[in-house]
């Protein structure tokens, strides 16, 4: 197996809260959160599959030598598998075309429908978004939530697009959005106060700036 | 392309800003060997930014001082050729022929300097496509489906940034490790569409006052040269999702002694002149947006 130490990128000499402090920052980098309807979320798994079996191996390692405080990983996230909605099995079997990463399948079969409902611009959302079509993954998600103002998992997905669009800093990177240029202290001020506030998905996100 | 991609300045320390400006250099002088000093015109940051990703993995290099043409008593430090540098050298070559093309294929007057530059890289042109043919068809593919799309009056701002994303992805094909060459096509695609969406909003007022085609003008049917508050924004989110999804590639790759570089462009450099460029204060010569002294005033 290999060094769990250098997985987590430390020394065996490091104390355990270098050691936690190393694993949420790796944790950070590889959350889900950071790999929502990305083609690469099965590397990112792998990472935080490693990290995790990392952690648990030093923290059972310090615990076996009498060292307090032991904790175990995060583990168990999820990575862009998507349920089945309550929705048609046609709009199922296009849920399951996108886990499989078959885009276009996915929108082969929604193209094949003539009744364009909230399901179907939310389906049509994720597939440019996975491709990498912000725009028009947004329009897309808008009118799926302009349909159906009431469908919880329209609006989270919406709001991901527009709120979450920092994902993962390095320490000591500010945040940073294109829309708030400029070296205005007070505009930066601003902007960061907003994407701290809005930089939630599902409550999932966790160690927010 | 349009040198955009550059990291922040102040997050590199002394040696960062010498290694970038050892490959910066490197390139040129690749550039030069490989196709003559007409070639050497074309260098630019993001070209850099190419050679730095595709970089062998391995031992340190060590950068040596040489006088070349624009330093002929001192000299600058650079990066001794490698496989990196001459796969971005060809590709930039490539890449810059058909921007070229484009360009005079454009209705309207002023062809001169592009005919010019056309004269100028004709023969290191045909010798990057007998050296790297697929990401020549791929390139001319891809800007063909980019002039149709434009010529179509496309109201898309995905679809003709999509043309041009690919062909930077294609720039990764020849990666030999399975998931580098995953995690660089996503990289690429992304900075392909951020340097497309970029270039767009620079050119925007020009576009707007010549009558010729330009996404943010068709996909948010603007009526003067200058965005609107929701256009900016849509635009904004756009460019912060291709940066993001840049740094969640990034993330899953070791870039090794690349990575503090890597990380002050993706991180900060390309937040930085987006937002120069969409606030209209962005020029690519200015002080602020320079690293190490680089730039085309030193060929």
């Amino acid at each position: 197996m290999t060094d769990p130490y250098e997985v987590l990128q430390i020394p065996g000499t490091a104390t355990d809260e270098e050691v936690k402090k190393a694993y949420r920052e790796l944790a950070r980098k590889y959350h889900p959160d950071n790999y929502h309807d990305n083609p690469l979320a099965d590397l990112a798994q792998e990472k935080m599959k490693e990290i995790n079996a990392a952690y648990d191996a030093i923290q059972k390692e310090r615990s076996g030598r009498g060292a307090g405080g032991a904790q175990q990983s995060y583990g168990g996230y999820q990575y862009q598998q998507r349920q089945a909605s309550s929705g048609s099995p046609a709009f199922q079997r296009v849920r399951m075309a996108i886990n499989r990463n078959d885009l276009g399948m996915a929108e082969q079969l929604l193209r094949q429908m003539d009744d364009h409902n909230g399901e179907w611009n939310f389906l049509m959302g994720i597939i440019c978004y996975r491709r990498g079509w912000v725009d028009e993954a947004r329009r897309y998600y808008q009118t799926a939530c302009q349909m159906d103002p009431g469908n919880l998992e329209y609006r989270q997905t919406l709001n991901y697009v527009e709120n979450n669009r920092e994902g993962y800093r390095p320490e000591g990177y500010d945040v940073y959005s294109t829309g708030c240029g400029g070296d205005n202290l007070c505009g930066r001020l601003a902007c960061f106060y907003l994407m701290c506030n809005l930089c939630s998905f599902g409550g999932m996100r966790f160690f927010c700036c | 392309m349009f040198g955009y991609v550059r990291p922040a300045a102040g997050r590199l320390d002394e040696a960062d800003k010498r290694r970038f400006g050892a490959a910066y250099c490197g390139l040129c002088r690749t550039l030069g060997d490989r196709y003559g000093l007409a070639a050497r015109f074309i260098l630019n940051y993001d070209f850099t930014f190419l050679a730095i990703l595709l970089w062998p993995e391995g031992g340190e290099e060590e950068a040596r001082r040489r006088p070349c043409i624009a330093h002929p008593v001192r000299g600058r430090a650079s990066f001794p050729g490698n496989d990196a540098l001459s796969l971005a050298a060809d590709q930039s070559v490539i890449l810059a022929w058909w921007q070229i093309q484009d360009a005079l294929a454009d209705p309207g007057g002023g062809k001169g300097k592009y005919r010019a530059a056309a004269a100028a890289l004709g023969s290191a042109y045909r010798r990057a496509r007998e050296l790297r043919p697929s990401f020549d068809r791929a390139a001319r593919t891809h800007l063909e489906r980019l002039r149709a799309l434009e010529r179509a009056g496309c109201p898309s701002l995905d679809e003709p940034a999509d043309a041009f994303a690919r062909l930077l992805a294609g720039a990764a094909e020849e990666v030999g490790d399975p998931v580098k060459r995953r995690v660089l096509e996503q990289l690429l695609y992304h900075l392909g569409r951020w340097v497309y969406l970029v270039d767009a909003a620079d050119d925007l007022a020009e576009d707007f006052a010549a009558g010729s085609y330009n996404p943010l003008l068709c996909r948010f049917a603007l009526e003067s040269g200058v965005l609107t508050e929701e256009a900016r924004e849509a635009l904004s989110v756009s460019l912060d999702h291709s940066i993001r999804l840049m740094g969640a590639a990034f993330e899953l790759w070791d870039f090794g002694r690349w990575s503090p570089i890597l990380r002050a462009t993706i991180y900060e450099g390309l937040f930085r002149v987006g937002a120069a460029v969409l606030e209209g204060t962005f020029q690519a010569d200015d002080a602020a947006f320079r690293i190490a002294g680089r730039n085309k005033e030193h060929l």
